[in-house]
């Protein structure tokens, strides 16, 4: 995920901001701009929450959806 | 023989078919218009499943576009398309006001719950008992995260009943309009444009 979608991201559960933590980034030779987080962590500001970003992609299924998957 | 059965052997992601080419092919031409002195426009695809119609807006149209669906395979299939993509339930992890235009061609298909089998195709296509299962919740959560000058392009099915639907966005504050649709043997495709 881009550095920017932070801007548009909101803890599913209150809608209150994230934050990201532990980000490691793709080499996308120092141009911030396009600074592509590959995995880390995004944080609620409020309730503490933490959703993981996985492969570049965040999954922000509320805590109860995470882990209800079909085979 | 099942809905699975029909669809043939794909069990993972919805791949393109008639609705999503329908729902791309308007949507980009009624937005490409509405976005054309605007640079900054954000889209929102809800339900992307292969990314296909996300991808296609984000060509054809000067519009960022972020695509969400519940589905792991998915979001990771629409990723590899070139598409911001996010795991999320609907709109619940979006900001208020994020999205100039928000997409969506929903699971609609009427289905008799000792019919429902279980795996993700089962997600990307089943719109329970009424075909409104996620229609509604959709409807429900979308103004939200919408400008307030903001339009939803949402396909619907005569399976699913498009006058129910709109009835359904009337009370969620939406005026809808019909700005394309397409008959097929066994349906007619419709998208509609819903308006604050």
């Amino acid at each position: 995920m881009k550095e920017s979608l932070l801007d548009i991201l909101r803890c599913p559960l209150d809608k209150h901001e994230l934050e990201l933590e532990n980000a490691t980034y793709a080499d996308t030779d120092g141009d911030t701009d396009a600074a592509e987080v590959v995995s880390g962590e995004l944080v609620c500001t409020d309730c503490g929450e933490h959703y993981p970003i996985d492969d570049g992609i965040p999954n922000l299924l509320p805590p109860d959806m995470r882990e209800e998957s079909p085979a | 023989m099942d809905l699975k059965d029909q669809r043939g052997v794909e069990t993972d992601v919805y791949q393109p078919a008639e609705d999503s080419e329908l729902l791309a092919e308007s949507a980009c031409d009624h937005l490409g218009k509405r976005t054309r002195d605007r640079p900054d426009t954000t889209v929102l695809e809800v339900g992307t499943g292969s990314g296909y119609v996300a991808s296609r807006v984000a060509d054809e149209t000067n519009a960022r576009v972020i695509a969400s669906d519940l589905n792991p395979h998915a979001v990771g299939q629409a990723r590899r398309e070139g598409v911001e993509a996010v795991r999320a339930d609907l709109v619940s992890p979006f900001a208020d006001g994020a999205f100039d235009a928000v997409l969506f061609n929903p699971p609609y298909l009427p289905t008799d719950p000792d019919n429902e089998w279980d795996d993700w195709m089962e997600y990307a296509l089943s719109g329970g008992e009424d075909g409104r299962a996620v229609i509604d919740p959709f409807l429900a959560s979308v103004g939200r995260v919408l400008d307030p000058d903001g339009v939803v392009y949402l396909l619907v099915s005569s399976l699913t009943g498009v006058d129910e639907v709109v009835e359904h966005a009337g009370e969620a504050g939406f005026s809808a309009v019909a700005i394309a649709d397409e008959s097929f043997p066994f349906e007619t495709l419709t998208v509609l444009t819903l308006l604050q």
